[in-house]
């Protein structure tokens, strides 16, 4: 491997790191705050990638404005989800997988039926050009994930830690039956939750879409990759989420530029077995006193 | 202040609470003794909302608060410690006592509230930016107990604040009951620790398989042959 495609497929890891830590970020959150797992995420993160394709494709809003569209519209599809299937199935694991895994049906089905099966929808890139960094080209779009996945992480550092309702939604994460005993509405933080974990899936799926295939079926891997990453870094660990994040995106990454993308997935299947033998909490995961 | 009016709670089809009634007067504390699974925990849970009664009513301040949410319920003036101390393990002291005052928006008062709490507790200003859950069994109990005051509630409800504390810290905890008894505090206490639950008590309700069997001045049932038999050891 020369140097060119060693900077080329770092900054490409550091870029499918970036966008899974997006993902998993809000699978981890919902996961913690409700101790359910939402198998429709791969769906929000679709969604995400067709707010920008009707905004911008097709009705040719600027591309940031599409971005921050995907925002409220996932989000509110995470509260909806909440309301109508977290909510009445709290407490019983199998019913929320279940809802949660014919919702991703429905909403692939609809999108399909609604924009077309097949064809992939293209999304022209917004910002052409690529940086060239010692003979290495990077695509400004791709590069443009980067700082977006800082500022989100950062944000939603800021919330959880110096916000009030930020932490109380990590208390009911911890405690939620000690934390209602202080007053904190537990309905409200489910539903926040949610509309945090729609809101980051929309935004990563908004960023991609330019640069991935717009299909009803995108969200098929994405989901297989955030659950690999959120149970690698820890169920309901943040922190642990972006950091294996970081890891697989190196090990998808290097793998598929030496190999190939099904080698690669079976490597990162094979490296979250052997650190759950090792540490079966997961690389940041607590263990439950 | 407080009164549970023959209430009745079930788990599924065992009635874990047969008809207890229980009556507390504003400034004084109460306290429930009796033996594991005689039900004194289930009837605190069911004061601070976490179950709701099958039959019954209980009534604070005038108003029936049986079948709200323990939300609503934090609301006007109750607060719990509750069984095993349960303090968020992850935050530090400082956002558990905030958490405690999660409903407050006086500022200048909650501020205040926190000092007096740090003042009855300065081992809570000194680990401050500890996470609660690295503290030691007595200090999580202290901080459990100032993460209930801090929402200055009318009513504390503690449950087995005694329980697996070495006997320094207990005696610390009973003082610390007794200063916030002298202060005016109301409280209901459940105990396994008979002996010193009648201590800090001035009214005791004995519980025995989800029955109230013996209720009268703390004082008297220290005295009682029958509890100092089956509770004190005598």
């Amino acid at each position: 491997m020369d140097i060119a495609t060693l900077i080329q497929t770092i900054s490409n890891s550091i870029v499918a790191g970036s966008v899974y830590a997006i993902i998993a970020v809000g699978l981890a959150m919902a996961f913690g705050v409700m101790k359910m797992a939402n198998f429709a995420h791969g769906e929000f993160f679709m969604a995400g990638a067709y707010v920008v394709y009707v905004f911008y494709a097709l009705f040719g809003w600027p591309f940031p404005a599409a971005v921050l569209m995907a925002i409220p519209i996932v989000g509110a599809m995470g509260v909806a989800t909440e309301r109508l299937i977290f909510l009445p199935t709290r407490g019983n694991v199998l019913a929320g997988f279940m809802a949660t895994a014919g919702l991703a049906f429905i909403l692939q089905v609809l999108v399909g039926q609604t924009w077309g099966v097949g064809l992939m929808r293209s999304v022209p890139t917004p910002y052409m050009g690529a940086a060239d960094i010692l003979g290495a080209n990077i695509g400004w779009q791709r590069l443009l994930i980067i700082p977006t996945a800082f500022a989100m992480l950062g944000l939603l550092w800021f919330f959880l830690y110096h916000v009030k309702a930020g932490k109380a939604l990590r208390a009911c994460a911890q405690d939620p039956e000690t934390a209602r005993l202080q007053g904190i509405k537990i309905n409200r933080m489910t539903m926040l939750a949610m509309a945090i974990s729609g809101a980051s899936a929309g935004l990563a799926g908004a960023l991609m879409a330019p640069i991935h295939p717009v299909t009803p079926y995108m969200g098929h891997g994405v989901i297989l990759t955030a659950f690999i990453v959120v149970i690698l870094g820890g169920m309901e660990s943040i922190a642990g989420a972006v950091l294996a994040a970081v890891l697989l995106g190196f090990i998808h990454t290097f793998v598929t530029t030496v190999s190939d993308a099904i080698v690669a997935q079976m490597v990162g299947v094979a490296f979250m077995a052997i650190v759950l033998v090792v540490r079966p909490q997961g690389l940041l995961g607590r263990v439950k006193a | 202040m407080l009164s549970l009016k023959d209430i009745w709670i079930h788990y599924g089809m065992v009635a874990a609470v047969k008809d207890v009634s229980i009556d507390v007067a504003e400034g004084e504390i109460v306290t429930l003794i009796g033996a594991n699974g005689a039900g004194k925990t289930t009837t605190l849970r069911a004061i601070s909302g976490l179950h709701a009664p099958t039959r019954g009513d209980i009534v604070f301040r005038g108003k029936s608060i049986s079948g709200m949410t323990p939300e609503q319920i934090n609301a006007l003036g109750i607060a719990m410690v509750p069984e095993g101390r349960r303090v968020f393990p992850y935050m530090t002291v400082m956002e558990n006592l905030e958490m405690g005052a999660y409903l407050r928006t006086d500022r200048t008062q909650t501020r205040k509230t926190l000092e007096e709490i740090f003042h009855h507790f300065p081992v809570l200003r000194e680990r401050n930016r500890q996470l609660a859950g690295t503290l030691s069994g007595g200090q999580q109990q202290m901080l459990a107990i100032g993460r209930a005051l801090m929402s200055e509630p009318d009513l504390l409800l503690l449950d087995e604040p005694s329980l697996g504390l070495a006997p320094i810290m207990i005696q610390e905890i009973a003082k610390i009951i007794s200063q916030l008894h002298a202060l005016g505090r109301t409280i209901v206490l459940v105990e396994q620790n008979a002996r010193l639950a009648l201590r800090l008590a001035q009214h005791g309700y004995v519980m025995e398989t989800g029955q109230i069997v013996l209720h009268g001045v703390a004082e008297e049932l220290r005295h009682n042959e029958q509890v100092q038999k089956t509770y004190l050891g005598a």
